[in-house]
Formats: structure tokens, C-alpha cells, sequence
């Protein structure tokens, strides 16, 4: 375990939110329980403040966890450079081993936590407050990741440690890594592109027809392969290295912080992609969220294709 | 969903604050007061640390000292010669240096003896040795000192030569040459340099060994093998290598600023239940307010928000004067005090100038672990007061 | 439109229920104007609070406007009172600290306008109660009619379609409430809906003032 500043201010951080989830739990579970809309009991009236308590805390977490999302692979990135043999934070991440599904979770718990606060605003636009209960149900069930989410970067940062030596992400991004991201360059990277630009299709397409629960779909799998992609296929053309294959080097000064805005547009567009198209499930209104969506795929789709392309304009060849 | 921010709130908001102006002032200080320490510890720890990796670069790739019962002792001159037959080495330097305890004043000079006619090891060397004229030290037994030294010398009325005591309580007379600024500041302030000769005598070692040994390589990746090599060859010998000295800094500046932080946490955790506190009791006017704005019209979600621009608000510009205090007290005043924490106390040493290095990261940093904590802080009491009921405080 | 229908309110007093409100059932059309008289402590201000959703009934149903503002989510509720209720309190209830200004103003901070457009509507609103002069003096340097019409004001900034007024004449000596009646007899004619809870017997004899409502004890004497 080591102490560096940044380190500390993730694990005070993580205190706050694990004392304010616990009190945001228990307010859910008894919400969940209790709450009657039509009822006008002393209970109600109180349950009604109890509810803005935690809807104020989750809106805390989830602003507060935006930045620290960044923060934290900043954090990592960081580190890098006392770690020996780790080169970007990809390094550091998986240099224990719940490392990558630290990461994983934590991006899960910004789609989760994004999606509860789009509920709760449709739900407190509307007078009749249709949603509070679901809201509360889902939020009891929310909270286990996000326990879960805490006590893994708790450990992460214990078990870190900087005299061991990792591996550098040219090695595990790559066939020769041992782990199961080796399977990805089993196959011809070709399908991967390809499904990339097919599920992006197929999500204009839902778009067009107005379906809800295939522009759900076409998002979760475009986000899936669009990652994939990314490491087996786009990746080198932003390093211009033909054996560079690394989603986290992206984030690096030397390659202008592009990946800061790649990632941006992706996570906003298939999370107003997914999280629309689900609020329009439950709720039955009418798309507001899917224009942006579309927005932001569209994007990120051509900013990351214009890598090879100009690649290939200027040096006549593929890597 | 989509944040708007609301000018006329936020002027009301600060307004209010300035309303009560005893309380809100408590805790901006406090506030400040820790963002100022906090800020201030982290850019002296990041500036030592920069200067320390400037000097680092300057220091000999690898240095070898011999340990005989695991007493560092003197290495014959002999293996210089055989180490050069390592391969991969490039050249070969024996330093004879030491420290030489002052017992007027109460301090040690590192004293480094030198030769005119070997390649200097380290920069600072090399660039004496173009000022100085070094055969003339060795003729007219000179040297040249530090302005540390010169001015300790002076109080103790030599300025002209300095007599040493040699081992054998003799005494060796040594003429002051000249005196080098210390440009380069955190090793040569203290930093006597006179001929080798002189060195051996003052030392009273025997001239056929030297005190340690500087090996510079010709590729810097063979440097692990090189090592290797020599312990194969001379198990006496201990290597130590530019990497070692560097991460056993950063574990030290690490474990410290850690160690300081530690502290800190529970400082700001004591001065947050103080806020909790204070934010929690609201005055019966503050109450009425409340109870007054609910009736004309606002919802609780607008007192909380009008609670948060107020934590926000008082959080922000606590930060930002803490942070300008501490970047004039650590850059300007050269943090005068703080930095022996990280320094060690020493009469000679803390004379150099801080390198100016503060990036985006820290002061994010400095904000993660200011303002959100605070409105941590003050989250369950402003939601205490945005539900109040308007009728019970209106009566 | 203002409809009760059986509403009652209890409060606790120390361990005894009192009854400030005993099943009052009451129909205000859109336009009408409704004087509601009665001794002190009968439950003039309680009735007024209850229409405004400052308080929840112990039973019965009030709605507003065409919505029951008993079971409305606080946010909506502050809503209707924001755009649809002017409230005239019985003690002003002005935030001492603040100018005649920025307490009119107060109502409308969270709708985020522009503040130009904010003063625009006090000065109106001002100058129809005739205090506009005094719109940077802090309130608690006016006198006690001065305070009363900064409050009407307050109340009318919204251009309010239901205008609540709890003895709005308490402070003011017969010219001033002249006016005011005034005022508020071009309220009643631009189509305002107007609740007076008073006993000042200006009002009994007015004619623009459609009804007058005695209520004795928590109860409405037809
Ligand atoms: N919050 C409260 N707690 C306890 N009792 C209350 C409360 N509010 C009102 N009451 C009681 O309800 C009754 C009616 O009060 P209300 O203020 O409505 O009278 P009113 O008709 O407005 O009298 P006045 O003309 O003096 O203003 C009174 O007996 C009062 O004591
Ligand atoms: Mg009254």
C-alpha cells in the first residue's frame, strides 16, 4: 500500500459516498416499503422528505463521480511512472488482479447512477410522482454495485503494490497476453470493425424506426464493440505503430489527451442512446434523449474512422 | 438534468452568507487555513522533489564502495584499473572526499579532493574546475569553498587560509583560492574543494586508495548487468545505482507527504463535525427566512439549492485564497519553516530556491479533497432546512 | 376556482386537539370576490393557509385551480403558489434584511428570468401599490403600512389569478385602505379571484364584494 495524495483523496472520497450510500440504502429500502402516493398519513409526509434526502445524495455521488471517474485513470496514469514496467495506466489497473473489473464497475455505476437520475426527473415532472417507488426499488438494487465498486477500489489501493513489477499494455494487449483479451485477436480483426460499424448502423436504424427496444440493444452491443474495436483495430492508427494496441495510452499527453474526448462522446451517446430508449419503456414518452445519442455516436464514429483514413492518405498503406 | 446556473439565487445566496458574517467567516478561515497548509506541504514535497531529480541527473551513474565487516572502508587503487576491463564500462573515477567536522561552529564541510588531470564526475565539478585554475591549488595549497563555508570561516576570522587539523593533530595550512556561487545549491553550499594531495592529507588516508569509486557506462540499459558483474568479481563491493537513490527519495517524499496527509485527514475530520455543527443549528430568524420563502413560493429543492450555492460559493473562494496563499508563501517566501519538515534541519543546507512546479493535477487534487468534502459536509443540514414546514416557522 | 369540501383541522395543543377547522365546505368561482369574517381565533388565517398549501388538512379535500393541492408534490404545490396564489399576510411576514426591492423580487428568484425582466414586474407591481418610492429601503425601516403594501406588492408581482389576503388592512389608517380597497376592486375587475379574511368593517359594505362569509369556531355560518 502506498500513500500518495491522490490515493487519499480517492479513499476519503470513497469514505464519503460508502457513509452516504449506507444512509441513502436504508432511506430506499424503507422508501420502497412504505411508499403510498394516494396516502396522507404522518408516515407519508415524512417519507416525502426522507425521498429528497436521497435524491440529493445520489445527484452528489453522481457529480462527484463523473470527475473521479477521470481522476481515477488519471490516478493511475500517474503511477505509472513508479511502477516499473507499467508505461500508462493500463498497467497499473491491471496490476491486481480485480484491476480491469474495478474499472469495469465503475463505468457500469456511472450508466446506473445517469440512468436513476433521468428516472427521477421524469418522475418529478410529473405531478402524480408515478415512478417514486421504482425509483426507490432500483436504487436498493443500485447499491450494491456501488458497495461493491467502493470496497474493490479500497482494495485495489491496498493490495497496490509499486515494487512489483507489471506488465506494460503492449503486452497485454496483445495475442501473446495470457489473459482472455488475448481471444479478441484470435479472431480476424475485421469482424470486430465490422460489427462496429453494424451495430452503429443498426442503431440509426432503430432511431429511424422509432424502436425502443432495439435502440437499447444496438447501443449496448455498439458500446461493447466499439471498445473492441478500439483496442484490436483503431488503436495503432492513433499511435501509428502497427503493434500498439492500448485503450488506456489514449489518455496520454503525447496523443493530445484525445482519448479524454473519444471516450466523452462514446459513454454520453450510448448512455442517452440506452437510458432514453429505457426511460420510453417504462414511461411511455415521447424521444428526447435519442437525437443526442445519435449525436454523439455519429461523432465518435467519424472522429475514430478518420484516424485510418488520414493514416491511409498519407502513407498509402493499412497497418 | 441540464444544470443552469441561477445568478439571482447565487446572489442571494452570498447575500446571506455575508449576513451572517461571524459564522460564515469561521469557517472560510478554517477553511483556507487547512487548503493553505495542505497546498502548501504538497508544492514544497512536488518542488524538492523536482529539485532533488535535477540533482539526481548529475549524480554518478554508479557508485561502488567497499564494505569490510559491514564498515564502508577504503578502496584500493588497484581495482580501478580492473574494472575497466568490465565490459560495457566506460570509465573509471576514485573520489577521495569526506566530511570534516568544525567544532567552532559546530557543523561538518564535505570536503572533495580533486585532480586536475581526471575527468570530473559530476557537472558542478567540471564547471569549477573550467573557473578555477586547479594546478595552481596544487602548487600554492588552495582551495575553494562554498559561500556556506566562506561565511562560516569568516566569523571565525579566517578569510585568508584555514588551518586544518589533520588526523595526526598536525595542522595543515590551506589557502582560500576562491569562493563558487551556488548556482546548483542543494549539495555544494557546504562544499570545500582542494587538490587531492591536500585531501589525503587532511583525511590521513593511505595513497594507494581512494574512498569510493565512480563508474560511468557507456549504455544506460546495461547498467543491471554491469552491477552484476562487479559483485561477481569484487563481493566487497557495494554498487549503488542513479535509479536506487532516486526511488529511495520517493518513497521518502511519499511516506512523508502520506504521513502528513494522514494527519491532515484527521484535522479536516474534526473541523468538518465543527461544520456539521454549525450549519445544523439554524437560527430562528434563518428559520423563519426558510419559512417565508416556502410560503411565497419556493420549493424545498430551491432552498437546497440555494443552500448549495452558498457551501459552494464559501468552499470556492476558500480555495482559491488558500491556494494563493500558499503558492506566494512557498514561491515567494520560499515556505521559510514548512520545508525542514521535508529537509531535515540543517545550518548550511536550506539556501536554494524551490523550482517553481505546480500542474493542473495538483490543484485538482487540492480541490477534490477541499470543496466536495466540505458540501459533504453540509449536505444533511441544508436538507434539514429545506424541509422545514412553513406554517410551524411562520407563526 | 377554489373548492373545499369538508375539510377539517386539528392541531395539538399541548395532549388536547383543538379544532381550528371544523368540516367547512366552500365553492369560490373564477372572478368572485369573498370576504370572510369572524372573531379572532375562529380560523380565518388557518382556512387561508390550508387553500394556499402552507399546511395539509386533517381530512377533506381542497383543490385548486382544478388541482388537489393537499396531494400534490411539494414541488408542484410551490408551483401554483408561485404562478397562481398572491399571498397577503396577516404579519407581512417581509424578510427584515432585504430592500422593499428584493423582497418583491423574492418570489420569483427560481423561475431563473433574466433580472431585468424580474424588476421590471416589482416596479409594476410597486407603483400599483404605490411604494415604488421606497423600493431600496431595507423593509424593516418602513413603517407598518409601508411594510403592508411592500407584502401586497410581493403578492401581486406574479400577476396571480387568486389573490389571498389575511386582514390587509390591520396597518393602514382609512385613507390608505381606501386605496387599497381600491386596488383591489381593479383586481376583482380584471378577473382575479379574491379570498379577504378580515374584520374591518370597510369591507362589509362594498359592492363589489360578491359574498361575506361568517365563520365562528372552525365553522361557517351560512
Ligand atoms: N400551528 C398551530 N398550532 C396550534 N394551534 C393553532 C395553530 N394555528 C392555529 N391554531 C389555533 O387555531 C385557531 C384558529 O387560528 P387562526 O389563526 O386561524 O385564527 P384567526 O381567525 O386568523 O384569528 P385572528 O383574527 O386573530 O387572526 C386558534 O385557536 C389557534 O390557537
Ligand atoms: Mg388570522
Amino acid at each position: 500500500m502506498s500513500l500518495t495524495p491522490e490515493i487519499i483523496a480517492l479513499l476519503t472520497l470513497d469514505t464519503i459516498f460508502l457513509f452516504f450510500g449506507v444512509i441513502a440504502f436504508f432511506l430506499s429500502f424503507r422508501l420502497a416499503l412504505y411508499w403510498n402516493n394516494d396516502a396522507s398519513t404522518p408516515l407519508q409526509y415524512s417519507l416525502t422528505k426522507q425521498s429528497y434526502l436521497v435524491a440529493t445524495i445520489i445527484k452528489y455521488i453522481f457529480m462527484l463521480k463523473l470527475p473521479l471517474f477521470l481522476f481515477f485513470i488519471y490516478t493511475c496514469d500517474k503511477l505509472s511512472n513508479i511502477i516499473a514496467g507499467a508505461m500508462c495506466a493500463s498497467g497499473v489497473v491491471n496490476s491486481v488482479d480485480f484491476g480491469l473489473y474495478l474499472t469495469l464497475f465503475k463505468l457500469f455505476n456511472l450508466y446506473l447512477f445517469g440512468f436513476w437520475l433521468l428516472l427521477h426527473y421524469a418522475d418529478m415532472r410529473c405531478e402524480k410522482l408515478p415512478y417514486t417507488r421504482l425509483k426507490f426499488i432500483l436504487f436498493v438494487a443500485f447499491s450494491f454495485p456501488l458497495f461493491v465498486e467502493i470496497g474493490l477500489e479500497i482494495a485495489f489501493f491496498v493490495s497496490l503494490n509499486i515494487s512489483k513489477i507489471v506488465s506494460c499494455c503492449g503486452t497485454l494487449f496483445s495475442a501473446a497476453s495470457s489473459s482472455y483479451i488475448s481471444l479478441l485477436f484470435v479472431v480476424d480483426e475485421l469482424l470486430w470493425v465490422g460489427l462496429f460499424y453494424g451495430f452503429f448502423a443498426m442503431s440509426l436504424l432503430a432511431f429511424w424506426l422509432k424502436h425502443n427496444v432495439l435502440i437499447l440493444f444496438s447501443n449496448a452491443m455498439f458500446l461493447i464493440f466499439a471498445i473492441i474495436a478500439l483496442i484490436v483495430f483503431f488503436s495503432p492508427y492513433v499511435y501509428e505503430l502497427p503493434t500498439h494496441r492500448c485503450p488506456f495510452c489514449l489518455l496520454q499527453k503525447d496523443y493530445y489527451y484525445v482519448g479524454y474526448l473519444l471516450y466523452t462522446l462514446l459513454f454520453l451517446g450510448t448512455f442517452y442512446g440506452m437510458g432514453g430508449a429505457m426511460l420510453s419503456l417504462i414511461s411511455k414518452e415521447k424521444m428526447r434523449f435519442s437525437k443526442l445519442s445519435v449525436g454523439f455516436n455519429t461523432l465518435y464514429v467519424v472522429i475514430i474512422s478518420l484516424y485510418p483514413i488520414v493514416y491511409f492518405i498519407r502513407n498509402g498503406v493499412w497497418l | 438534468m441540464f444544470f443552469k446556473p441561477n445568478f439571482l439565487l447565487l446572489d442571494y445566496a452570498i447575500r446571506s452568507l455575508m449576513r451572517r458574517f461571524g459564522k460564515s467567516f469561521f469557517i472560510f478561515f478554517i477553511l483556507s487555513l487547512l487548503i493553505f497548509v495542505l497546498a502548501s506541504v504538497l508544492m514544497i514535497a512536488d518542488a524538492i522533489k523536482l529539485e532533488l531529480n535535477t540533482t539526481l541527473k548529475t549524480l554518478p551513474q554508479i557508485t561502488l564502495q567497499r564494505f569490510i565487516a559491514g564498515k564502508q572502508s577504503d578502496v584500493p587503487l588497484e581495482r580501478v584499473e580492473a574494472l575497466l576491463d568490465i565490459e560495457g564500462i566506460s570509465a573509471v573515477t576514485p573520489r577521495v572526499w569526506g566530511y570534516y567536522y568544525f567544532k567552532p561552529a559546530g557543523v561538518n564541510f564535505s570536503i572533495v579532493g580533486i585532480d586536475a588531470y581526471e575527468e570530473q564526475y559530476s557537472a558542478t565539478l567540471s564547471t569549477l574546475t573550467q573557473r578555477f585554475d586547479i594546478k595552481l591549488l596544487e602548487k600554492e595549497n588552495g582551495m575553494i569553498i562554498g559561500e556556506g563555508v566562506q561565511k562560516i570561516l569568516s566569523e571565525n576570522y579566517y578569510t585568508e587560509f584555514f588551518n586544518f587539523i589533520t588526523s595526526e593533530g598536525k595542522w595543515q595550512r590551506v589557502h582560500i583560492a576562491g569562493v563558487f556561487h551556488s548556482d546548483l545549491a542543494l549539495e555544494s553550499n557546504d562544499l570545500i574543494i582542494l587538490p587531492k594531495k591536500l585531501a589525503y592529507a587532511i583525511f590521513g588516508m593511505d595513497k594507494s586508495k581512494a574512498t569510493d569509486i565512480i563508474v560511468k557506462v557507456a549504455n544506460v540499459k546495461e547498467i543491471p548487468t554491469i552491477v552484476q558483474k562487479i559483485n561477481e568479481r569484487y563481493p566487497d563491493m557495494r554498487a549503488i545505482t542513479q535509479d536506487d537513490i532516486r526511488v529511495s527519495y520517493q518513497n521518502i517524499f511519499d511516506y512523508k507527504s502520506g504521513f502528513f496527509l494522514a494527519l491532515f485527514s484527521i484535522c479536516a475530520f474534526a473541523f468538518f463535525i465543527i461544520i456539521y455543527d454549525k450549519t445544523s443549528g439554524l437560527s430562528s430568524e434563518e428559520k423563519k427566512e426558510i419559512g417565508i420563502l416556502k410560503a411565497i413560493g419556493w420549493s424545498s429543492d430551491d432552498i437546497l439549492k440555494e443552500k448549495f450555492y452558498e457551501s459552494f460559493t464559501l468552499s470556492l473562494s476558500a480555495f482559491f485564497v488558500g491556494i494563493t496563499c500558499s503558492l506566494f508563501y512557498v514561491y515567494a517566501l520560499q515556505a521559510s519553516f514548512l520545508r525542514n519538515l521535508f529537509m531535515g534541519y540543517s545550518a548550511l543546507k536550506p539556501s536554494f530556491a524551490l523550482p517553481f512546479s505546480v500542474d493542473v493535477s495538483m490543484l485538482i487534487l487540492l480541490f477534490l479533497l477541499s470543496v466536495p468534502i466540505y458540501i459533504a459536509a453540509t449536505l444533511i443540514p441544508a436538507w434539514r432546512a429545506s424541509t422545514l414546514d412553513a406554517d410551524e416557522v411562520m407563526r | 376556482m377554489i373548492v373545499l369540501h369538508e375539510v377539517c383541522k386539528q392541531f395539538m395543543q399541548g395532549d388536547e386537539e383543538a379544532h381550528a377547522l371544523k368540516k367547512v365546505s366552500l365553492e369560490i368561482k373564477k372572478g368572485e370576490c369573498v370576504v370572510l369574517k369572524g372573531s379572532s381565533g375562529s380560523g380565518k388565517s388557518t382556512l387561508l393557509s390550508l387553500i394556499a398549501g402552507l399546511m395539509q388538512p386533517s381530512s377533506g379535500t381542497i383543490s385548486v385551480e382544478g388541482k388537489e393541492i393537499s396531494k400534490l408534490p411539494e414541488s408542484f404545490s410551490a408551483q401554483l403558489r408561485r404562478e397562481k396564489i398572491g399571498f397577503i399576510f396577516q404579519k407581512f411576514h417581509l424578510i427584515p434584511y432585504l430592500s422593499a426591492l428584493e423582497n418583491v423580487i423574492a418570489p420569483l428568484i427560481p423561475e431563473n428570468l433574466p433580472v431585468r425582466i424580474l424588476e421590471e414586474k416589482a416596479k409594476i407591481a410597486m407603483e400599483q401599490c404605490g411604494i415604488a418610492h421606497k423600493a431600496k429601503m431595507r423593509v424593516n425601516r418602513l413603517s407598518g403600512g409601508e411594510q403592508q403594501r411592500v407584502a401586497i406588492a410581493r403578492a401581486l408581482v406574479n400577476n396571480p389569478s387568486i389573490i389571498l389576503a389575511d386582514e390587509p388592512t390591520a396597518n393602514l389608517d382609512e385613507t390608505l385602505s381606501r386605496e387599497l380597497i381600491a386596488s383591489l376592486e381593479a383586481l376583482k375587475h380584471s378577473g382575479v379571484t379574491l379570498l379577504i379574511a378580515t374584520h374591518d368593517p370597510l369591507f362589509f359594505e362594498l359592492p363589489f364584494v360578491d359574498r361575506i362569509i361568517e365563520i365562528k369556531n372552525g365553522e361557517m355560518i351560512l
